[in-house]
């Protein structure tokens, strides 16, 4: 993030200030909902959860140690080799899975079983409850689509399987299973299993479900334990696929052509971020990750595609927050013959197609909060919308950045920390300083969907100037529950004035890093100290230039977060809810 | 010509009318906006200028005008009259200033040198920003895309013209032969299609100086929005015939020129083909380092390249419906990973500031894809970017994307029954049939043919290794003893196989089946049954001893397919990191680390799986006759190279 001072990062994905607390609370929250529901699905048929040293039938997990189990489960994985088994298997032909035989027997009574040809079904899954009963056994099996009983009669299983059962099967293990379909008497659909096999032994127990939620570390560092712990959570990841495939799918029916530009780079452009840096060795040269896909792709425009888009990872050297995580996914598509309206359209079009496929409704319910995303979406420029919190019309300023600080400072007079006034003595330029008023006090009202649009020049290097507005670009972000959710613009085509734009970038951050070297000399202090050794480099991309001086034609182009899409249309509170594998600190 | 083209860019590019639709706010600047602008009055003046050529000959051109675009033009001709008189003046100054332009307009393109020509199209830019407007316009609207534009009309009978169909369309002028000061013809190009602009002075609404400043002034490269309507030149050629023309972003740069046979896009059946041999000796534009380090110029002048990189998105696009009807779930993992695994190979690293921790760039998704089918998804892919810190050569780029998926309860015989299914499907549906042609031997040599068809041959690799020797390789029982590893030395040394060292077995073997056996894999083949040392994460067979159920595809000698049955025991698993550890020690810097976040995964139980990776950058190169990695990638990690002549000279263009 910015630690480098007032210059506020400009172009996709603004990261979000959210103060550690509330973050804090979101997960609780979440911990809770999670529990709870965990417990009220424990009390239907399938997800049984057995309690502690329960009837578990061999009962050797009960009250030992995670290592006993283990050392005992190694010793059942031998002893099982000695009989001439394998206990990790090879394959298993399986006919149906759980939630097909669910709805394939709705109608079967309690207490029959239908047995013709067509019935013999054959499954496969984890155990995830057993219960034994001398001659008779209840399994829980549950796979990819979601728990069914296997009901073991010894008399009718094949070979000695039901003693394997009893001496050799574990909660956690995973089995195949074949046999017919009964109904219990007290109207659990099963499996009446004629041939069970032990596909998988696993050696670790899994956690009891109360303990392993209350750990949200753990949840995100074994997500496989999560995942089969809460089958809520493995459903987001479903959604996540849902809506890059519903993108993809949009895009390429309006004709736009999918591509890939590279993550390594000679610079990282096309964004105000911090980029990650790494070395080639054959090559002797050090490479940056790419912070944004944008100067790639709009040299593809140039090149002669019209339409083309990238769903990728964009890496950016930040802290981690429930809203940040240091890789995540966006799309970016240019089209050309566009403007920034034309993206207003597309992205309303987008999101409320993905919300469809995944929630089947355009009302979402995020963190308490109803969202309605019918079309139209509200429309307002940014100084309107400042206007509107502040009563302060910027337009009115001209380029007297003095007047402009002193009524905004008489505005908040008494009312933020000195941290915030400093950002406001800071502003270069009055674009700088609505920008840093706007994310004060406007971005947080912005629940619902809400294009803030014509943003200074100032903090829009790519855009191209309003087409009547001076001072402005045509540029806009969708903000929804007071995040960004997509940033748009009329692309800039005129390589001169780029040229100009990214000087003027390079000598803002150059001042800054400047301003935060000095200001650590002087005080010594040492979080000022760090942040200007972090103080990072802006290149310019000459060959981007170049690009442009070969003739981009009217473009718009639009990127838009799909983490945080997901997020909202998900209704998860953090990102590393639906990001499979966040990166964390290291233990 | 710098003072020719001042003039004439202002006349078109004013010239956008949409009869039907409100003036754009641009061709009439409120008197606000106006006032915004340093040039303002200089936008009337060229208003004017519109105006006048309209008002002269309004009916000459034919065209019908509406309610809205008479009363725009009677409007705009009381302007007109009193700016006339400024517009002219305005002229006679520039003229002044630059009275050897003239000379210059005169001058071929082609004789100005590219420096000059730069500097030139600089000047008339200067100039029309210099009155105050803007020539990168904000939008142009195209009533429809020029694919589009030669599907409906490319049926028309020659000399055929549908005079009250109005259209827009817009591309990029790649080719201009004028034929009177009354007639000129373009090659527009757009989305991969050409169709010829057929512009009459009839038609232009414009008199005759004004016609000619405006041609005179539209340079090769340039991108142009077009109005007009659709019909056919006497000889039978697809054209739009305009009724105005306005320069949407200029081409500051001379392009290269020449004549590309392959440029022939109206004539479709010339167009190449996925399957089909390329000639990059007939690239207009043929210099690689070029080609590749200004790709955007290599997809502009040559229209092959468009086709490889649309090849590129088909192929992964095939390869994402095939696993989606399957019921695969897409999923994403990390890129940037605490120890990189999945494959031997060397990793970039990078350190995070705020956490200060190093971490590596993957080299393979596989252990995070194998996690997730311990959390229960069955059935997972992921397309990606992968990362290799290795040098660049006609195979290998420091990034390239892959596709793994993973299959729970499926082993390696039903991945060889799914990639047969798979890749001959993808040729069959992108190239209309299994047998593909491509310069394998080189570009001197004639190209071969590979077929896909299925089933495709198996090759158990150490029967195959004693077989292509023709038995003159007999390798010892057990493939892990010291034997094995003299033998396979021995072996190397005697048929002059290079093999840097370490000299694991593993390293060794790897050689000797590429040199014999690989090297008959033309068409597709499944080299299977790998030894257990060289498949740390494959599992053992299931009935023959010392070797693992994994098989490689390879397809015109080169490896496009790794799968096998997945490894899922996490005993044996942590044995064969192991040994991977100490073929580390051995100097092997390429060998595996233990990753103990995986192990204890598979401790929690993953089914019997099936996994698999398929390099989509290898096929594409099959399939688009491309026998450079480069050729499939649009950016492709390039040496520094400081002396590269990039076509801008930098002091040229700078800002201000």
């Amino acid at each position: 993030m910015n630690v480098v001072g007032p210059l506020k990062p400009h172009l996709h994905f603004i990261p979000f200030q959210v103060a550690p607390a509330s973050c804090n609370r979101f997960i609780s929250e979440k911990e809770e909902a999670s529990a709870s529901s965990s417990r009220s699905s424990s009390q239907g048929g399938g997800r049984r959860r057995l309690p502690k040293g329960s009837s578990d039938g061999s009962s050797t997990d009960g009250t030992s140690s995670r290592e006993d189990i283990r050392t005992l489960r190694i010793k059942k994985v031998e002893d099982m080799r000695t009989g001439g088994y394998e206990p990790y298997g090879y394959t298993w032909e399986r006919t149906d899975t759980a939630q097909e035989l669910q709805s394939k027997y709705v109608d079967l009574a309690s207490a029959t079983e239908a047995n013709e040809e067509k019935d013999h079904v054959s499954v496969a899954g984890r155990i995830m409850a057993r219960r034994v009963f001398g001659k008779l056994a209840f399994l829980t099996l549950r796979d990819d689509s979601g728990p069914i009983q296997l009901y073991c009669e010894k008399a009718r299983i094949k070979d000695a399987a039901f003693d394997q059962l009893k001496t050799s099967l574990d909660v956690g293990d995973f089995v195949g299973a074949k046999g017919t379909i009964k109904r219990t008497e007290k109207g659990e659909l099963s499996v009446l299993v004629e041939e069970l096999a032990i596909l998988t032994k696993s050696l670790l127990p899994l956690p009891d479900k109360w303990h392993g939620l209350t750990d949200i570390e753990k949840r995100y560092r074994q997500r496989y334990v999560d995942m089969i712990m809460n089958p809520d959570v493995a459903e987001v990841f479903r959604s996540r696929a849902r809506i890059t495939s519903e993108i993809r799918r949009h895009m390429d029916n309006l004709g736009f052509l999918e591509i890939e530009t590279p993550v390594l780079q000679g610079e990282a452009g096309g964004a105000d971020a911090r980029p990650f840096v790494t070395h080639h060795n054959a090559l002797d040269r050090n490479l940056y990750l790419r912070i944004a896909t944008e100067l790639h792709l709009k040299r593809m425009v140039v090149g002669g595609f019209e339409r083309v888009y990238e769903i990728g990872r964009i890496f950016r050297n930040e802290g981690i927050s429930t809203r940040h995580n240091p890789e995540f996914t966006s799309i970016e598509l240019y089209q050309a013959y566009a403007d920034y309206r034309d993206m207003m359209n597309l992205v309303e079009d987008l999101v409320t197609r993905c919300s469809l496929a995944v929630n089947g409704s355009l009302c979402l319910q995020y963190q308490e909060t109803e969202i309605s995303l019918e079309r139209p979406w509200r429309r307002a420029s940014m100084h309107s919308l400042v206007a509107e919190v502040t009563g302060i019309d910027f337009a009115t300023f001209g380029s007297d950045i003095v007047a402009a600080k002193a009524a905004t400072l008489e505005y908040f007079k008494g009312q933020i920390e000195r941290h915030d006034t400093a950002a406001i003595h800071k502003s270069p330029s009055i674009g700088h300083l609505l920008n840093e008023v706007f994310e004060m006090v406007v971005e947080k009202t912005l629940i619902q969907p809400t294009f803030v649009m014509d943003y200074p020049v100032e903090i829009s290097p790519l855009a191209k100037p309003h087409r009547s507005q001076a001072g402005l670009v045509e540029r806009f972000e969708l903000f929804v529950y007071g995040r960004e959710m997509a940033n748009a613009f009329s692309e800039l085509t005129d390589p001169i004035e780029q040229r100009a734009r990214f000087e003027a970038q390079v000598q803002v951050h150059n001042a800054t890093m400047q301003a935060a070297a000095e200001m650590a000399k002087l005080k010594g202090d040492t979080a000022v100290v760090t942040a200007a050794k972090d103080a990072y480099e802006v290149g310019m991309d000459e060959d981007f230039i170049t690009a442009l001086e070969y003739g981009m034609p009217p473009t718009a182009g639009m990127g838009i977060g799909i983490d945080r899409l997901v997020m909202l249309l998900t209704n998860s509170p953090s990102i590393r809810d639906v990001i499979a594998f966040p990166v964390l600190k290291s233990q | 010509m710098a003072l020719l083209c001042f003039t004439i860019q202002i006349t078109h590019y004013l010239h956008k009318k949409h009869p039907p639709s409100p003036p754009p706010t641009r061709a009439i600047p409120s008197s606000s906006s106006l006032a915004a602008m340093p040039g303002g009055p200089a936008m009337d003046d060229a208003n004017a200028d519109h105006v006048v050529d309209r008002a002269a000959s309004p009916l000459d051109s034919g065209e019908p005008l509406s309610k809205n675009a008479l009363k725009k033009l009677e409007k705009m001709k009381k302007q007109a009259e009193v700016k006339e008189e400024a517009r002219r003046k305005a002229e006679a100054e520039a003229s002044a200033r630059k009275p050897s332009a003239k000379v210059q307009a005169e001058h071929e393109e082609q004789e100005i040198d590219p420096t000059q020509y730069t500097r030139n199209r600089l000047q008339v830019l200067a100039e029309v920003k210099a009155k105050g407007i803007n020539p990168y316009p904000h939008k142009f609207h195209t009533t429809m895309r020029l694919p589009e534009f030669v599907k409906t009309y490319s049926k028309l009978d020659a000399a055929q013209r549908l005079e009250d169909k109005i259209v827009s369309v817009a591309g990029r002028i790649l080719s201009i032969r004028s034929s009177s000061t009354s007639l000129h013809f373009y090659d527009l190009h757009g989305d991969g299609v050409k169709i010829q602009v057929f512009a009459e002075l009839r038609c232009s609404g414009l008199n005759e100086t004004e016609y000619g400043k405006l041609h005179a002034g539209i340079k090769r490269g340039d991108i142009v929005g077009i109005e007009g309507f659709p019909g056919k030149s006497k000889t039978g050629e697809l054209s739009i015939f305009p009724s105005s023309i306005e320069v949407l972003s200029y081409c500051l740069h001379m392009l290269p020129k020449g004549q590309a046979s392959a440029a022939n896009a109206a004539g479709k059946s010339q167009a190449w083909r996925p399957g089909v041999p390329r000639n990059l000796d007939r690239y207009i534009l043929k210099d690689q380092e070029t080609r590749y380090r200004q790709r955007y110029l290599d997809l502009m002048i040559n229209p092959e390249v468009r086709e490889v990189f649309s090849t590129r998105a088909q192929i992964i696009r095939y390869v994402r419906r095939f696993l989606d009807e399957r019921g695969f779930l897409e999923v994403e993992t990390p890129m940037m990973n605490m120890i990189p695994g999945g494959a031997s190979a060397r990793p970039f690293v990078t350190h995070h500031n705020e956490l200060n921790m190093d971490l590596y760039m993957r080299i393979a998704p596989e252990l995070f894809l194998k996690k997730l089918v311990v959390g229960g998804l069955d059935r997972v892919y992921e397309i990606g970017k992968q990362f290799r810190n290795e040098g660049l050569d006609l195979t290998h780029n420091p990034e390239f994307t892959m596709c793994e998926f993973y299959w729970a309860y499926a082993d390696y015989n039903d991945l060889m029954k799914v990639t047969e299914e798979l890749v001959s499907g993808m040729v069959k549906e992108i190239t209309g049939g299994y047998k593909i042609l491509c310069h394998s031997n080189g570009r001197d040599q004639p190209p071969i043919e590979i077929d896909f068809t299925p089933p495709f041959r198996r090759i158990p690799m150490i029967e195959g290794l004693e077989e292509t020797s023709n038995g003159q390789i007999k390798l010892p029982n057990d493939l892990e003893s010291e034997e094995t590893n003299k033998y396979l030395q021995d072996a190397c040394e005697r048929f002059d196989v290079k093999c840097p060292p370490p000299h694991t077995t593993s390293r060794l073997l790897d050689k000797l089946v590429g040199h014999f056996v690989e090297e008959t894999c033309v068409n597709p083949a499944f080299i299977m049954h790998h030894p257990k040392i060289m498949s740390p994460l494959a599992k053992w067979h299931r009935s023959i001893p010392g070797i693992t159920e994994r098989f490689e595809l390879f397809v015109n000698k080169h490896e496009v397919c790794n799968a096998y049955t997945e490894l899922n025991d996490p005993v044996i698993q942590r044995e064969r990191f192991a040994d991977q550890v100490k073929d580390k020690e051995k100097g092997n810097d390429e060998a595996m680390q233990i990753d103990e976040t995986f192990c204890t995964a598979l401790e929690y139980g993953l089914p019997p799986t099936a996994g698999w990776g398929m390099g989509i950058d290898r096929l594409t190169m099959m399939l688009t006759d491309s026998q450079n990695i480069k050729e499939v990638l649009l950016f492709p990690a390039m040496k520094p190279n400081e002396d590269i002549v990039v076509t801008s000279a930098k002091p040229l263009v700078t800002a201000g």
